[in-house]
């Protein structure tokens, strides 16, 4: 990608990531502050001393500490939902961002506040003042250098965190990586993004400092004695400036971002190729159609249809048959196909041998760990005779399902790791659209890969059952089913994804 | 103005109890410094934080400027609001100085006032006419970090101050402080304690504060109060431990079989030659071991250890004579380390009974 490509990419992954971390960094200061003083406070010792407040508050701070991220991400929807009324989005990341940062906090700032000498609660007490007294006058002032240094490392955490917000479609700076270095394997964004991440760390770092030292230079700390009335006024300014217009730009972005046009059709896809063939739409042919779309990318497979659901999104379009059946069983969803647009054939490589003949007992095959790659990997190699599965094995078979496996070996990863697993295993069963990031050529490289024609993998369009007569749904099928998208997609994927046009089957 | 009754504090930790304070009665008059001293660990600290209630005595009372400050409100850590504006009425000073290094020298000042609720001028102009009075006036727009110890204890001071107390409490106020600081933070709180009429309780333990600015003293010793009273009530009482900590007197018999005695002089007996007249009377020869002489209370008060030839029974008159002049006088219990053991035991002996008979 050249350097055109790539800025606004940047500058879109730049503001989603200074939006969603700039919100979520003064939730977690709104809310780790009075935690981490609760802790302080009612510990043993303390002025409020109260021992099953302070297991409670601790225990939930831990938990909270202990969960990884991405599963807070995940198991937040419902209650990102309830808070902003969407669970896509950068918005929407903020939620998870902050309740994932507010323990975080929490600690550091208990660590600060219990930093600050006893003696200095015991003279504000011998003065008359009550706890709020030395919370407010005592011990949050003489803490403050380090709280601020807290807040810092805190807002550097989330900016790591906000990287895997790409889950629900929040974008930034570290989901451009992971879609485009991760997963597109291009390196000149990924290195771009990568650079830029180092910038805003070190920024945010360098002005965090800044910040203490002037605090502490006006506490007479360091420097000359006749110097500092200057510097304190000036370091003052500059640090209530900062803490004031920040907060503000940000906010205003995010205000900026709320207002949306009701007649755009807000669509969830997956970054390759779905994305891609709808951003070509919309570039190309939904203009003269009088058609606007919002393109939502997300890495993960089950916020799309949840969101579809909810209605906070119209349409997805990154699914097949299978899947999605799978997947309104277990979810109670409604989701219901539109129309078949392309399908990624799955497809066996190799890098140690040149035909299919060349595998064979002994050898390591890679296949995708989720259930429906997987039992379609395993189909596919059943029909070639590379293994023979039970009679009966369903579309979500599992390795458990191999009646021969006639001396193969499998390693199960995730569908977007197995390419980077060909150089490690003898033969790998990798989807149309990884082999494409990866720099496969399914119509060349594949030993041996899926038939288009009545493959129940197609991907199609999706909506909520009832908008199937929605007319911008309607505008968007044909769109997609029209031969400038056949050709796209033929000239673009050179085979790795090809074009199913037309109604879904059952 | 401040009154302990049968004051104890017990710590409980999990497996021991620790009793800080043991049944301590304590009386300071108004307008009096009272100094408390001991060793570490005798029960001081806890002593002058029970007086404001920093913490709660197991059992007793403590009344300070008439009011019963333990039938106040409030558990613990947590003081009730009557507690709390008692707590404004009653100064203190810290070991450690305590000060915010957040706020600056001013700022310091004004934040009893903040609690005390004063308008932003009027705490203003009430915290520089404090500065004004320890003399930093031209610090007000320090930082802490800036001043000295002897500065930083003033500051301390100021603050104290700023409810208009008639209660200072100082908890070991100079004990970071160099020995000429300390002289000038001591004669700045007695100056403070005569324009103001302030009632000053410290602990220390440091005699020469003792000696420097209190009128009355105790002596402290595991929770409990030993002796108390007055400097001159003290330096008259027989075999007093404070006495001889305030003006130790060092020396040893010249030989064996003499008698050492401890001659303490105070009110008008200083400026009479009592020693030329012993000498005289009864025509024996003194030698003076050691002496101290110092000013305690603004009053001149003096301490001697002198050597009397002859055994204790051969001396019963002069020292008479020497009580009949309005001396304490204490027979030493010292003896030469190379004294022949029958000596040595005969002066111990009847010095120990000398102390047991003049504590009576």
């Amino acid at each position: 990608m050249t350097w055109s490509e790539i800025q606004p990419l940047l500058t879109q992954g730049f503001w989603d990531t200074l939006y969603m971390v700039g919100w979520s960094a003064l939730v977690a200061l709104l809310g780790g502050l009075p935690l981490g003083v609760l802790l302080v406070l009612t510990d043993k010792g303390g002025m409020l001393h109260n021992a099953p407040v302070n297991k409670v508050v601790g225990a939930v701070v831990n938990v909270g500490r202990s969960l990884p991220f991405i599963i807070l991400l995940i198991a937040l929807i419902p209650f990102t939902r309830l808070v902003v009324g969407q669970s896509v989005g950068s918005t929407a990341a903020i939620v998870p961002l902050a309740i994932g940062a507010i323990p975080f906090f929490a600690r550091l700032v208990e660590t600060a506040v219990r930093e600050v000498d006893r003696g200095l609660v015991e003279a504000v007490q011998a003065m008359g003042g009550g706890t709020p007294t030395v919370v407010f006058k005592a011990l949050l002032p003489q803490a403050l250098p380090s709280l601020v240094a807290g807040l810092t490392t805190t807002v550097i955490v989330l900016i790591g965190y906000s990287a895997m917000a790409g889950t629900v479609g929040g974008g930034g700076l570290g989901s451009v990586a992971v879609q485009y270095g991760y997963q597109r394997f291009e390196t000149s964004v990924m290195v771009a993004t990568v650079v830029a991440l180092i910038v805003i760390v070190t920024a945010v770092q360098l002005i965090g400092d800044a910040v203490v030292r002037l605090l502490t230079a006006g506490r007479g700390g360091e420097g000359a004695a006749g110097r500092w009335p200057a510097r304190l006024g000036r370091g003052r300014t500059v640090g209530v400036a900062a803490a004031v217009v920040v907060p503000l730009a940000l906010i205003g972005y995010g205000v900026g971002q709320g207002g949306e046009d009701k007649q755009t059709l807000t669509i969830a896809a997956s970054p390759t190729p779905h994305a891609e063939i709808l951003e070509y739409v919309e570039k190309n042919l939904a203009e003269k159609e009088g058609l606007k779309l919002d393109i939502r990318k997300f890495n993960d497979y089950v916020v799309p249809n949840t969101a579809t659901e909810s209605g906070e999104v119209d349409a997805n379009f990154f699914q097949h048959k299978p899947y999605l059946d799978d997947f309104n069983k277990k979810q109670h969803t409604h989701i219901e196909p539109v129309v078949n647009v392309e399908l990624e054939p799955l497809g066996l490589y190799s890098k140690k041998e040149k035909s299919l003949k060349g595998i064979g007992s002994g050898d390591t095959v890679a296949v995708p760990n989720d259930s429906t790659n997987e039992g379609r990997s395993l189909h596919l190699l059943d029909e070639h005779g590379l293994i023979e599965l039970k009679p009966g094995a369903g579309q979500e078979a599992t390795l458990g399902d191999i009646a021969d496996t006639k001396g193969l070996k499998f390693k199960e990863l995730e569908a977007a790791a197995v390419p980077r697993a060909l150089d490690d295993v003898d033969a790998a069963v990798v989807n149309g659209n990884y082999a494409v990031d990866a720099g496969l050529n399914p119509a060349k490289d594949a030993l041996v890969a899926e038939e288009a024609k009545g493959n129940p993998y197609a991907n199609f369009l999706a909506v909520k059952d009832g908008n199937q007569d929605d007319p911008r749904i309607k505008k968007l099928a044909k769109l997609l089913n029209s031969e400038q998208v056949k050709e796209f997609i033929q000239d673009k994927y050179q085979g790795a994804i090809e074009p199913v046009f037309g109604p879904v089957g059952s | 103005m401040i009154t302990t009754k049968d004051l104890t504090k017990v710590y409980r930790t999990r497996d021991r109890e620790v009793t800080a304070l043991d049944g301590v009665d304590l009386h300071v008059h108004e307008g009096e410094v009272f100094g408390v001293v001991g060793q570490s660990g005798a029960g001081k600290s806890s002593l002058i934080r029970c007086v404001n209630l920093l913490e709660r005595p197991t059992s007793g009372t403590v009344t300070v400027d008439g009011q019963e400050l333990t039938a106040l409100a409030g558990n613990g850590k947590r003081a009730g609001k009557e507690l709390r504006a008692a707590r404004g009425r009653i100064g203190m000073v810290f070991q450690h100085f305590n000060l915010l290094s957040s706020r600056s020298v001013l700022g310091n000042v004004e934040l009893p006032l903040e609690i005390l609720g004063h308008s932003g001028q009027e705490r203003t102009r009430k915290a520089h006419e404090l500065l004004d009075l320890v003399g930093l006036a031209d610090k007000a727009k320090a930082y802490p970090a800036q001043l000295s110890g002897g500065q930083k204890q003033r500051v301390g001071i100021a603050r104290a101050l700023a409810g208009d107390p008639k209660v200072l409490l100082s908890d070991e106020a100079t004990s970071a402080l160099d020995p000429e600081t300390t002289r000038s933070v001591l004669q700045l709180l007695r100056d403070l304690k005569e324009q103001l009429g302030l009632t000053v309780l410290l602990i220390t333990h440091e005699m020469d504060v003792v000696k420097a600015v209190c009128d009355s003293a105790a002596l402290m010793k595991n929770g409990r109060i030993t002796e108390s009273g007055t400097v001159p009530e003290l330096l008259a009482t027989p075999g007093s431990e404070l006495a001889r900590e305030l003006f130790p007197v060092g020396g040893v018999p010249s030989a064996p079989g003499r008698t050492v005695v401890d001659v303490t002089f105070h009110g008008e007996t200083t400026t009479e030659p009592v020693i030329s007249k012993l000498s005289r009377t009864y025509n024996v020869d003194i030698s003076i071991l050691g002496a101290a002489m110092d000013t305690v209370a603004g009053k001149q008060v003096g301490r001697m250890r002198i050597e009397l030839p002859g055994s204790f029974e051969d001396n019963v008159v002069p020292i008479g004579f020497l009580r009949e002049q309005g001396l304490t006088v204490d027979v030493a219990a010292v003896a030469r380390d190379d004294a022949p053991d029958t000596g040595k035991t005969d002066a111990a002996d009847s010095a120990a009974g000398l102390v047991k008979e003049g504590a009576k």
